[in-house]
């Protein structure tokens, strides 16, 4: 798999004894980082250090889905400029990423989660993100294979509708990116393992790798559920973050019957119809931080269970492949990006939770900008690792009642 | 794979009983002197370590006690360190 075959992306490179820019992880922020780096601010001497192969964490594990139906100002510009992004990169790297935007459906089951539907729909029509609040009874006529009756464990109050969210084919976006940046000059280096950073004088100055050291003055980390880990271990940064498994599943292909992304809260569940006509459900998270990526017979049963009651007619349907991936949680479920900071040169890109798919795209250009300027654009600055000692949390979970690791 | 958990009490029960009650960071910091970095890195801060770390677990559908395990997060399974489980009674409830 690494040693006879090409790349898809293009030629094998050796690794380098220097680079202007390491970036540690081979996901889809570090690919949409290097992408935008060379494309739009003419830095191509980037080495991308995976310990796996591109895709192999969370970019080839999350179930796809994009929105930009979040609850603060500060997030909504951020996935609304990710979501409009799908279509421009689409043409730009000449990838088809297979943006169906059917739409998504966020199921309340309260009147309280009605309420609580309205202040984020205010918010996404503020920001122009198309959002509406609509009744079960129109639910019904969007997703007929709702049970919107009352003797269900959570029956349905109505939903909100967010139609420009969809689905995006996640390995496409991968595949694409990593063509794109390789074509501009960046090199991926798969099945290297980053095991240091070097500093001198509160500076930047080298990284230790599996295969030898590298020179550079400027390195990202951005490498999902491990990049806490990396950074305690590297650089002694203690972060807000909490790592854990989460699961997720597809059915056998069914004929066509879910043509929009539907989740509920209440059931902790949300599912989606691939092109292929599967069923994409999840997503248990462990309620307690670990690395295992393993499934639970816990969490089959639970998704059975909420599946069956709040769309019927997949009773008896076969789960076919079900998968577990990590999401570092931060306390207010909103990521921590920073740069030049803690050490100069040195730039974190982490604490997405499960968002981390659909940002990717804006975040590597604001990122790349971060880092080509060396200065932190205003997009990005209230996501700074100092807001938790200024107690500046962002109100993306609603209030901290109990302070758990999965919120 | 699933997690079981030793309670000093109850004995080697399901994961699912228990509340993960954080990494342990040793004592809360004394409010003299307190800075907001501290107080912060008391609260917030984990290590987030892929290996063995002692934790804290609230029995929450058993007998309600408070007490430290090792476990290893790689593999979901808890390991003997000499010193454990010191039975820490609970306070009143939730608090950690």
């Amino acid at each position: 798999m690494f040693l006879k075959s090409k790349p898809m992306w293009g030629k094998k490179t050796k690794l380098k004894s220097s680079y202007d820019v390491v970036i540690i992880g081979g996901g889809l922020h570090s690919l949409a980082t290097a992408y935008y780096l060379a494309k739009e601010h003419g830095i191509t001497d980037i080495a991308i250090i995976e310990k796996n192969y591109i895709g192999f964490g969370g970019a080839g594990r999350n179930t796809a889905i994009v929105r930009a139906n979040q609850r603060t100002q500060y997030n909504v510009p951020l996935y609304k400029e990710a979501l409009d992004l799908w279509p421009v990169l689409t043409k730009d790297l000449d990838y088809n990423l297979m943006f169906n935007n059917c739409g998504n459906l966020n199921l309340m089951h309260s009147e309280a989660a009605m309420k609580a539907a309205r202040m984020t729909i205010a918010t996404a029509q503020f920001h122009g993100v198309e959002s509406h609040l609509i009744d079960a009874k129109e639910a019904k006529e969007l997703v007929p294979a709702l049970n919107i009756s009352e003797d269900i464990t959570f029956p349905i109050h109505g939903a909100m509708f967010h139609p420009p969210g969809g689905v995006v084919r996640h390995d496409a976006v991968v595949w694409g990116l990593a063509r794109g940046a390789a074509k501009k000059g960046v090199e991926i280096h798969q099945q290297t393992e980053a095991l240091d950073i070097g500093t001198q004088n509160g500076r930047v100055t080298s990284v230790t790798t599996s295969r030898g050291t590298i020179n550079t003055k400027q390195v990202l980390i951005s490498a999902g559920g491990y990049s806490a880990a990396l950074i305690y271990d590297m650089l002694g940064i203690k972060l807000p973050i909490s790592v854990l498994t989460i699961q997720a599943m597809v059915t056998q292909p069914l004929k066509p019957v879910l043509d929009h992304v539907v989740s509920s809260g209440a059931y902790h569940c949300y599912a989606n119809q691939t092109l292929k006509g599967e069923i994409a459900t999840g997503a248990h998270m462990d309620p307690w931080p670990n690395y295992t990526t393993l499934n639970t017979a816990h969490y089959i049963k639970h998704q059975a269970e909420a599946l069956s009651e709040f769309l019927p007619c997949l009773r008896g349907v076969r789960f076919m492949r079900i998968w577990g991936g990590l999401a570092d949680m931060t306390p207010d479920m909103a990521p921590i990006m920073d740069g030049n900071e803690q050490v100069e040169g040195f730039f974190m890109d982490c604490g997405w939770g499960y968002f981390g798919f659909k940002s990717c795209s804006a975040v590597g250009k604001y990122m790349a900008e971060f880092m080509a300027k060396d200065q932190c654009p205003d997009m990005l600055k209230p996501f700074a690792l100092n807001r938790y000692q200024e107690h500046k949390l962002m109100g993306e979970t609603a209030a901290l009642v109990n302070y758990s690791p999965d919120n | 794979m699933a997690l079981t958990i030793t309670c000093p009490i109850c004995g080697k029960r399901n994961g699912y009983e228990f509340r993960f009650g954080g990494e342990e960071k040793g004592p809360r910091p004394d409010e003299k002197d307190l800075t907001p970095e501290k107080w912060c890195d008391y609260v917030h801060m984990n290590k987030c370590v892929a290996g063995v770390q002692e934790e804290w677990w609230f029995h929450k559908d058993g007998c309600g006690s408070w007490f430290k395990i090792h476990r290893d997060t790689t593999t979901n399974l808890e390991k003997e360190v000499k010193d454990e489980n010191k039975v820490q009674k609970a306070k009143s409830g939730g608090q950690k």
